[in-house]
């Protein structure tokens, strides 16, 4: 008489369930954590065209200012620049973008927030009304083929009032939105700037 | 007899079912069953998800003070346990704790691969965790019989050809 030795694997419902509840809760805590203080690690905006950021003032520390082209909603390949400051403080922050529903009618979706933190700030921009005032500024060129690196504008602060910026990419280290509203109203139709 | 007995007895009939299944089972079959292979699938597939922001923000990621290196980090971890439980599947349980705690704190730097791939790893870690294998072993001669059994009721229902 012979004998037939197989390993059999098998999961434990308990043991899967204590897991999955155990992972769910944690990853709760994490969400709600971030949700009660709106804040947010690696947050990218962009692969979804243009989109308007408006703000009262922004007070900057660590600015620099490079040539970029990149991909937009209606380019593959769309002239603009790429500002990056080290930390940020916005008061009066609006992030709008209009979006085309699947009935014809347009809508704008607004993120709101009285004031904003941020750090490690890159923003790809295609237009930038604004008035401007920067400090220890430095406007440095370099005889290379990488066009990012040919042309740069850097300054210590920046300090920009009554802003409307056409950007295209936006990606912050850490973001902090205090007292952010998120809401979503109808508009006739996508707003252009030319 | 005892709840705790009867629960047991199941337990071995259960087990006695599905290794008489396996007896006859493919390679694969075999290979799949003796590792905890759902769970190292999708922890695999979520630690692909979690790489998908950081690695589209590769240009950003070794910037300093970059918070999307931890992206990459934790979704490269998360690949290499996924694989490394196909091979080791006595570590199941660590490799199922690490993968939850490193699917949660995915969402700094990789957005847990737009939550989807956070989800994902916390199923995948959970059957990881659940994973146990056990040997069990029968006699050949009462495969044979059930095979003979088996073989004969094949028969007696397969309609005569005229």
């Amino acid at each position: 008489m012979g004998e037939n030795a197989l390993t059999v694997g098998q999961v434990a419902k308990k043991k899967f369930l204590i897991a999955l509840l155990a992972g769910f809760l944690a990853f709760g805590g994490i969400a709600a954590f971030f949700g009660l203080t709106t804040t947010a690690f690696a947050l990218p905006l962009g692969g979804m065209g243009d989109f308007y950021v408006e703000l009262e003032e922004l007070k900057g520390e660590g600015f620099r200012l490079q040539p970029q082209v990149a991909e937009t909603g209606s380019t593959d390949a769309a002239p603009m620049v790429r500002n990056m400051i080290d930390k940020v403080e916005i008061k009066g922050l609006t992030i709008y973008k209009d979006l085309k529903l699947p009935t014809g009618n347009w809508i704008r979706v607004n993120i709101k927030a009285p004031s904003a933190s941020i750090q490690g700030l890159t923003q790809d921009a295609q237009f930038i009304d604004a008035n401007l005032s920067l400090t220890d500024m430095s406007i440095e060129e370099k005889n290379t083929d990488d066009f990012t690196q040919n042309w740069t504008q850097n300054a210590g602060t920046i300090t920009i009032t009554d802003a409307k910026i056409v950007t295209d990419y936006l990606f912050q280290n850490f973001v902090s939105l205090n007292g952010a509203k998120i809401s979503i109203e109808s508009i006739d139709g996508p707003e252009v700037i030319e | 007899m005892s709840r705790k007995e009867k629960r047991m007895i199941k337990r071995q009939q259960k087990l006695q079912k599905r290794h008489e299944k396996l007896a006859n089972a493919s390679r694969f079959t075999l290979w799949r069953n003796s590792r905890p292979f759902w769970g190292a699938t999708l922890t695999l597939l979520a630690g692909l998800m979690i790489l998908y922001i950081p690695i589209h923000l590769f240009a950003l990621a070794f910037t300093p003070g970059s918070y999307a290196i931890l992206g990459i980090l934790f979704g490269g971890l998360i690949l290499l346990i996924g694989i490394l439980a196909y091979f080791y599947p006595q570590l199941s349980t660590l490799f199922g704790v690490v993968t939850i705690f490193l699917s949660v704190l995915s969402i700094m730097g990789a957005l847990g691969g737009f939550l989807i791939g956070t989800i994902v790893g916390i199923v995948g870690g959970s059957m990881l965790v659940g994973w146990s294998a056990e040997t069990v072993t029968i006699s050949t001669d009462d495969i044979d019989q059930k095979k003979k059994k088996k073989v004969e009721g094949d028969q007696s229902s397969t309609p005569a050809s005229v």
